[in-house]
């Protein structure tokens, strides 16, 4: 599926994160994580309805975990041109082992407690 | 292998099995249940399922949440993987909350017939508002009787935030 893009003032540095990434795992199980998208704008960024319906697309996709992040960067990265893309994915954990996936630049994730959400 | 893990792995098909086979339509025949060698007690047992997710109905739009089941058990008790294959087994099922978190109370009251259970459903915002059903139910004795009676009259109380 395609990402639309929005225009947006230049330098803009972004940040988008989910707590609802979810895809399947090789062995079939649902695999939860939270995604970390960040960069700094080249005068564009993705319709947000589009990066929705894409992270919602990967509920039925059946991916090798390591790779999640990479698939999300490389469907970024091939609708817009940006500065320092990175993406980051921090997997629930299975079998007592957490994981933390990156692709890209290297950035500080910020998932800010939302006030107005629970 | 002791006595105790033969009765355990005699009375389990799904844990331990080396092809785990993940159902993506609801299935409550997925659960399982083990007995409870400790009926002379009352204990509470509480399983927190974080990774929850089903539809909505009407949008397709999927819903995320966390479960909380607490309950004191009689003589069935439910085996946990058995539980994490059900519950993922919503993940294609469209059903609005309030729903999903009785259906899920009944299926677990109809497989364990427990002392008392209940089920709150922690999901996710979506249009600004947060949605936090609560089921539940006791068997006949006065005891867990008035253990529900108590906590559905004092379930939040004072109006706040739940989770």
């Amino acid at each position: 599926m395609e990402l639309r893009t929005l225009k947006v003032v230049k330098d803009t540095q972004i940040q988008y994160s989910s707590k609802e990434l979810l895809f399947l795992a090789q062995s079939g199980q649902p695999y939860r994580g939270t995604l970390y998208i960040n960069f700094l704008s080249k005068g564009t960024t993705i319709n947000l309805i589009d990066l929705k319906k894409y992270i919602t697309s990967l509920r039925s996709k059946v991916l090798n975990s390591e790779n999640i992040a990479y698939e999300i960067y490389e469907k970024i990265n091939t609708s817009i041109t940006t500065n320092n893309l990175g993406v980051i994915v921090d997997l629930s954990a299975r079998g007592g082992i957490q994981q933390r996936v990156s692709y890209g630049k290297d950035f500080q994730t910020v998932l800010k407690p939302n006030i107005f959400q629970v | 292998m002791s006595s105790y893990s033969k009765k355990r792995s005699a009375e389990l098909e799904s844990l331990g099995s080396d092809k785990t086979k993940y159902e993506y339509r609801y299935n409550p025949k997925l659960l399982e249940t083990f007995e409870n060698i400790h009926q002379e007690n009352d204990y509470w047992v509480t399983l927190n399922a974080d990774e929850f997710t089903s539809l909505c109905p009407k949008t397709n739009q999927p819903d995320f949440g966390t479960l909380i089941i607490n309950y004191i058990p009689n003589i069935k008790m439910v085996e946990s993987k058995s539980l994490k294959l059900y519950l993922f087994s919503f993940i294609n099922n469209g059903e609005f909350h309030e729903d999903v978190v009785n259906k899920i109370g009944k299926d677990l009251v109809k497989l364990m017939q427990p002392k008392y259970l209940e089920v709150v459903g922690l999901f996710y915002p979506r249009g600004n508002i947060s949605i936090h059903p609560t089921f539940s139910y006791s068997n006949d004795q006065d005891k867990y009787k008035e253990i529900e009676k108590h906590r559905f009259i004092n379930r939040n109380i004072n109006p706040q935030r739940i989770g």
